[in-house]
C-alpha cells in the first residue's frame, strides 16, 4: 500500500474560516476534511497524514512554514503528495504551489495540485508543479480529485504521463519527443504540407511549437518639461528598510512596498538594504542609492533639472516573478502615482 | 523539367561471383566492388562491404553518409561536380534501387557530425535507415591531418559513398523497373492557366554551410555552400543529387544525401501541386554563421520570393542552435512580406524539457511542424554485432555522445550498451521530413 500525504488550509480543514487564517501548520494520522475524498479515489494507497495550514500564516510566513512542513514530512516516508483542491481561492492556491514546489525539489517526493485557471497559483507555480485544471469552486470538489488522483494513481502503479493534454494539467513548457505511428500521413512532411493547406484555405490547425506570447511595452513619449515634472522612482532591485516592513519576498515576489523619502537627501546604508536574492547584495546594502539613486535625483532638484522629487518610492523584487504578477502589482501602484501627480517614473532594474 | 526515376524494389542484398540484379535481389561481386573504390581514391587504406538488414541485432556507428544507389540513363553522373563533372541535374530518367542504402562507416574513428543507426530492438524506431537494407561501406583512410580532430572533412569516406551508389545503381541499368515515379516542374512563365487561380508556393530549403573551412559543408553541383548566396533551383534538380550532404553539424539534425535524394516534403509539395496548389519550386538557401551573411540570405529569399510571385512558403532549415536564427529570420522576413510560411525543424528542449525550444522565438511563427528533441537522453542494450566502431562514441567528440560524465559515465559501456542524446542518432530528427516524431507538452 503507497502512502499519500495531504495539504488543505484551515477551511478545508474543517478549523474554520477568515478568523482562523494564522493557524500554523499541523499535521494529523489519516484524513481530515477535504483529504477523506482524495483517501476514496486512491487505489492501492492511502491517505497516511493530513497537513492543515492556515492560507494567511502560508503566506505571510511562508519560509517558517514551508521549512516546518518539510520538517513533519522528513519521516513519514510518503510517496505521494496532494494539495489542495485550491478552485479560485487565491491564497490557497498559492500556498499549494509553494509547498508543492518544495516538497518535490526539497525532499524528491512527486506532488500535484488542482486549482482554476483564474487562480494567480496557476501563473506562479505551473513551471515548477504540475496542477490539475480545477473547477471555480468547492461544488467541482469530486471532479476535481478525479481527475488528480487518477493520475496519481496511474503514477504510483509505475506508469508514466501521457502527456499535460491528455492528463489534465496546465502546460508548464516542459517538452519531449512523442513517436507517432509510422505511417505516411504522421510525416513530417505530411503535417507540413498540410498544415501550409490549411494555412492557405483559412482552416484551423495546430502549431505543433506554440510560441509564447511576449507583452511589448512601447516605449514612453519624452517628459515635455522636465524642469516641472514630479518624477518618481519605482525599483524590481529590493530595496526596503532594514526590517523589511511589508516582507517582500527575495524570489518570486507577489508585494511591494511604498516608503517615503521625503525627508532625505539619500538612502543610508544600515537604514535601507536589498531583500533581492538575484544578486551579490553587498554594494546595494553598502549603498542603496546604486539601485534606487536618491542622492542622484535631490542633485537634479537642487540644479532644477527635475521639478521635484517624488515623496516616496516603491519596491518590489524581480527575480523568479511572473509576468501576471508584475503587472498586478504595477496595477496596484498605478492609482497611488495619479493621485499624487506623478509626471514620471524612473524604472529602476537589476 | 521533367524527371523519372524507375524503382526497382530490392528484397535482398548478396555477396556473389557476378553483380547482377533478379528478381529482387541484388548480388554485389563485393571485390570488384571495393577495387573499383579504392582504384577511385589512394587514400583508402581499407575497406569491406558489411550487409546490415532490418530486424538485426546490430548497431552501425559512426554512421557518415547514406545515398541511395541510382543510376541515370543517359550516362550523366549521379552527383555533378562530385562524383565527376560538373553536368545539369534535373531531368531526364534515373532507376533507382529502393529499399536499401549505401551507408558510409568509419571502421575506427568518428568525427562530431557521425551518427548511429541500430537495425532492430528499441533502437530501430530512432531512425528510417532501420527500414532499409544498409550495405555499409566500412574503411579507414590516411587522412593523418584529421584524425584525431572532432571536425573531419571524411572526404574519402563520403565520396567513395557517392561513387558506391553510382557503381550500385549501374548493376541494375538494364532491368525493367517495377514502378515509376514522376516530377514534372514546368517552366513558370509558361505555366498554364488552370494553374493561375491556385495559391502559388514556394520551399525555402537551408542546407548546412556553417563552417568557414572548406570541405565540411553541403555542395551544391561540388560548391562549396559556406561561398553561396540564396538562390531558386527545381525541385527536381534537388531529387537528382545537384546537392550532396557534409560532415557537420550534430548527426540528428542533417540531411543526409539519401534525403536529398528523397526529400519528403518535395514529394509532398509535389503530390498537392495542380490541386492545392501550384509549386513554384525551391529557393536555396544557407546557413551561414555571421549575423550579415544570415540577414543577406533572409533579405534574398525575401526578395526572390516576391519576385517570383510566392504567396506562401515552408521553410526547413538543416540543423538547430546557431541555425535556428537563419530558420526563424527567414520565417519572420517571409511573414512581414505577406507571404505566410509552415516551418518544419526539431528542437532542442533539454534532458529535462524546460529549455525554450529555438534559440530565438518570434510570434510571427504561428505555424510550426517539430520532428524531434536533440537533448532526449536514451539508453540501450548491448547489440550482438557492432558495424564500425563503439569506442568512437567516448572518444571522437560525436555531438550527442561522451567519453566521461561523472553521473552517467561513458556513452558507449564496456557490456555493449549505450547512453546518448538523440543528437547521435543518424539524421535521426529527420527533418527533411520523414520524422514520424513530434514534441508535446508533460
Amino acid at each position: 500500500m503507497k502512502r499519500v500525504i495531504c495539504y488543505i488550509n484551515q477551511f478545508f480543514g474543517g478549523i474554520g474560516g477568515e478568523e482562523k487564517a494564522d493557524q500554523e501548520p499541523f499535521i494529523t494520522q489519516g484524513c481530515v476534511g477535504s483529504s477523506a475524498a482524495i483517501n476514496a479515489a486512491l487505489k492501492d494507497a492511502q491517505v497516511t497524514h493530513t497537513i492543515v495550514c492556515g492560507d494567511n500564516f502560508m503566506g505571510s510566513h511562508t519560509q517558517e512554514a514551508v521549512s516546518c512542513i518539510i520538517e513533519m514530512l522528513k519521516d513519514k516516508q510518503a510517496d505521494f503528495f496532494i494539495a489542495g483542491p485550491a478552485f479560485q481561492a487565491g491564497r490557497y492556491g498559492v500556498a499549494c504551489g509553494n509547498i508543492c514546489k518544495a516538497v518535490s525539489q526539497q525532499l524528491n517526493i512527486p506532488a500535484v495540485t488542482s486549482m482554476n485557471v483564474e487562480n494567480p497559483g496557476v501563473e506562479m507555480f505551473k513551471k515548477d508543479v504540475i496542477i490539475f485544471k480545477g473547477g471555480n469552486g468547492a461544488a467541482k470538489m469530486r471532479e476535481d480529485v478525479r481527475i488528480m488522483t487518477d493520475y496519481v494513481n496511474k503514477i504510483l502503479a509505475g506508469g508514466k504521463s501521457e502527456g499535460a493534454l491528455e492528463e489534465g494539467y496546465f502546460v508548464r513548457g516542459c517538452r519531449h519527443e512523442y513517436f507517432l505511428e509510422d505511417k505516411r500521413e504522421n510525416t513530417a512532411a505530411y503535417r507540413g504540407v498540410q498544415m501550409l493547406i490549411n494555412k492557405i484555405y483559412g482552416r484551423p490547425f495546430t502549431t505543433e511549437l506554440p510560441i509564447p506570447k511576449k507583452e511589448i511595452v512601447p516605449i514612453a513619449p519624452p517628459v515635455a518639461d522636465l524642469s516641472k515634472a514630479n518624477i518618481a522612482l519605482v525599483t524590481t532591485g529590493g530595496i526596503v528598510p532594514v526590517d523589511n516592513p511589508d516582507r517582500i519576498q527575495s524570489a518570486s515576489a507577489t508585494r511591494w512596498g511604498k516608503y517615503d523619502i521625503s525627508n532625505m537627501q539619500r538612502l543610508e546604508g544600515g537604514v535601507f538594504k536589498t531583500i533581492h536574492a538575484g544578486f551579490d547584495p553587498a554594494a546595494a546594502n553598502a549603498d542603496p542609492n546604486v539601485i534606487v539613486p536618491v542622492d542622484a535625483m535631490r542633485a537634479y532638484e537642487k540644479e532644477g533639472v527635475i521639478g521635484k522629487l517624488h515623496n516616496y518610492f516603491y519596491s518590489t523584487v524581480g527575480t523568479g516573478t511572473t509576468e501576471a504578477e508584475a503587472r498586478r502589482m504595477a496595477e496596484e501602484i498605478l492609482p497611488f502615482l495619479k493621485e499624487d501627480n506623478v509626471t514620471a517614473i524612473i524604472m529602476g532594474s537589476t | 523539367m521533367k524527371l523519372k526515376i524507375g524503382n526497382l524494389h530490392v528484397k535482398d542484398v548478396l555477396f556473389g561471383e557476378q553483380d547482377s540484379f533478379e528478381k529482387g535481389i541484388l548480388t554485389i561481386n563485393k571485390e570488384a566492388a571495393l577495387s573499383y573504390l579504392r582504384e577511385c581514391d589512394d587514400h583508402i587504406t581499407e575497406l569491406d562491404l558489411i550487409i546490415a538488414r532490418p530486424g538485426d541485432d546490430t548497431r552501425i556507428v559512426p554512421v557518415i553518409e547514406t545515398i541511395e544507389p541510382r543510376c541515370r540513363m543517359d550516362g550523366r553522373t549521379l552527383f555533378p561536380g562530385v562524383t565527376d563533372s560538373v553536368v545539369p541535374a534535373g531531368d531526364g530518367e534515373l532507376k533507382a534501387l529502393k529499399g536499401l542504402c549505401v551507408t558510409a562507416v568509419g571502421k575506427r574513428y568518428g568525427s562530431f557530425g557521425d551518427g548511429v543507426i541500430d537495425m532492430g530492438g528499441e533502437g530501430a524506431k530512432h531512425t528510417y535507415w532501420s527500414k532499409l537494407i544498409n550495405i555499409c561501406m566500412v574503411g579507414d583512410t590516411d587522412e593523418e591531418f584529421e584524425r584525431h580532430e572532432q571536425q573531419k572533412c571524411n572526404h574519402a569516406l563520403r565520396w567513395a559513398g557517392h561513387r558506391l551508389a553510382e557503381y550500385l545503381g549501374k548493376i541494375a541499368f538494364d532491368v525493367q523497373p517495377d514502378d515509376y515515379e514522376e516530377y514534372e516542374f514546368d517552366p513558370l512563365l509558361k505555366r498554364s492557366e488552370s494553374r493561375a487561380k491556385l495559391p502559388n508556393v514556394a520551399l525555402v530549403m537551408q542546407p548546412q554551410s556553417q563552417m568557414e573551412a572548406l570541405g565540411y559543408n553541403d555542395l551544391l553541383y561540388g560548391w562549396d555552400m559556406n561561398k553561396y548566396l540564396p538562390t531558386f533551383v527545381s525541385p527536381t534538380e534537388v531529387l537528382d543529387g545537384a546537392i550532396i550532404s557534409g560532415s557537420f553539424m550534430p548527426s540528428s539534425s542533417k540531411w543526409s544525401t539519401y534525403e536529398m535524394q528523397n526529400f519528403p516534403i518535395i514529394k509532398e509539395l509535389f503530390a498537392e501541386d495542380g490541386k492545392t496548389i501550384n509549386f513554384v519550386g525551391v529557393i536555396m538557401s544557407m546557413l551561414n554563421v555571421a549575423l550579415e551573411q544570415k540577414e543577406r540570405a533572409a533579405i534574398m529569399v525575401r526578395n526572390i520570393a516576391l519576385n517570383l510571385g510566392v504567396d506562401y512558403a515552408i521553410v526547413t532549415e538543416e540543423g538547430y542552435g546557431n541555425p535556428d536564427t537563419d530558420y526563424v529570420r527567414c520565417q519572420v522576413i517571409l511573414e512581414d512580406a505577406k507571404i505566410p510560411v509552415v516551418g518544419i525543424s526539431n528542437e532542442c528542449t533539454g534532458r529535462d524539457g524546460m529549455s525554450q525550444p529555438l534559440v530565438t522565438l518570434d510570434e510571427k511563427l504561428t505555424a510550426l511542424v517539430s520532428t524531434g528533441n536533440v537533448s532526449q537522453l536514451i539508453e540501450l542494450p548491448a547489440c550482438k554485432t557492432v558495424i564500425g566502431s563503439l569506442e568512437a562514441m567516448n572518444r571522437d567528440g560525436m555531438s550527442g555522445s561522451w567519453g566521461y560524465d561523472e553521473v552517467l559515465g561513458k556513452s558507449a559501456r564496456d557490456d555493449g550498451s549505450i547512453i546518448m542524446e538523440d543528437n547521435n542518432w543518424f539524421c535521426g530528427d529527420h527533418i527533411s521530413g520523414f520524422s514520424v516524431k513530434t514534441i508535446k507538452e508533460y
